[in-house]
């Protein structure tokens, strides 16, 4: 029974081509461990520099994604010997690393808050649909930006993952609750 | 004697030599800190104070960098500006932006930085075998 439901688990990741998976709360130190191991399993396949440093670059962003801005979280207040404001904070996603013919493909997954759905999406379809040109420029631009409202990093994470794809990057969302959304990020390399 | 800077190279953080009395300062390796802001702070100074004695001095930079995360881009930006800064003051100023030749990214990336700077000489090389 248990051995069956694990492999069962297993065996949907198998057909989806999946090779790395990790589902939970990520962390810093998650995202050095898995690029670490990830790093040494694109060695062994081989792969060339280029494909191997734009896999582990859209891994890198797409883990920093769910670390930063996942609507599902759990945190404890520090102790009193810690400094004020360093929440020990820690967010739920899911990443997948898998082989598509040829292709390597990173995806993400996490909850967002709903009304943060329509922002998010709009941001995705335009970068999604500009030239590699166009969005060469603009990520120049936004590099100049001050960071917008609610951005943690650089705002510049979505757009480094469309520049390393090779493909269209791929997103989508699913209504949860009236609160929540699952929002899916796919990058083909 | 100046101060010089000395960063050891860690898996995620890059080496950072500032050679001020050659006036020679270079960083290297990789950059996706956990924490970009605390990472980059002592940097960040350590520049800021040297540049300010410059004056109409040379200085050299060096980026040898394989790979940064978007975060350290913006970094980057501020170290550039910083230089320009400067050369934009009257210092002689040379960046060096060394990328690896399998690896176009950061070859445009370089490039892009290096549109940015007016005052400051860019120069873009690939990394040495």
């Amino acid at each position: 029974m248990l051995a069956d439901q694990l492999m069962d688990l297993r065996s949907k990741l198998h057909s989806q081509g999946v090779i790395f998976a990790y589902s939970g709360y990520v962390t810093e130190p998650v995202l050095s461990g898995v690029g670490e191991a990830l790093k040494q399993k694109l060695t062994i396949d081989d792969a060339d520099t280029k494909t191997l440093r734009s896999v582990f670059a859209v891994f890198v962003e797409q883990m920093q994604n769910i670390i930063r801005y996942s609507a599902e979280k759990v945190h404890q207040e520090p102790p009193p010997a810690m400094e004020a404001g360093a929440l020990m904070e820690m967010r739920y996603g899911i990443l997948t690393i898998g082989r598509e013919g040829d292709d390597y493909m990173v995806c993400a997954g996490n909850l967002v808050r709903q009304e943060d759905v329509g922002r998010l999406e709009e941001r995705l379809a335009r970068i999604r649909n500009l030239s590699k040109e166009d969005l060469k420029a603009l990520y120049k631009e936004q590099l100049r930006a001050d960071p917008e409202q609610g951005s943690k990093g650089a705002g510049l994470g979505l757009m480094e993952i469309a520049r390393r794809a090779t493909k269209p990057i791929e997103f989508d969302f699913a209504d949860l609750d009236d609160n929540h959304a699952f929002f899916a990020l796919k990058a083909t390399i | 004697m100046r101060d010089t800077l000395n960063i050891e190279q860690t898996s995620r953080t890059p080496a950072v030599v500032f050679d001020f009395d050659n006036n020679h300062l270079k960083i290297s390796g990789e950059s996706y800190p956990e924490d970009v802001t605390e990472f980059y702070r002592p940097v960040f100074n350590a520049l800021d104070t040297y540049l300010g004695a410059l004056g109409e001095g040379p200085c050299r930079f060096d980026f040898e960098l394989i790979y940064l995360n978007s975060s350290s881009a913006k970094a980057v930006m501020m170290l550039m500006d910083k230089l320009e800064d400067a050369a934009k003051n009257g210092a002689s100023v040379d960046v060096y932006w060394f990328y690896d030749k399998e690896d176009d990214t950061m070859q445009e990336l370089g490039e892009e930085f290096g549109e940015d700077l007016e005052n400051a000489k860019f120069h873009l090389e690939k990394m040495a075998d």
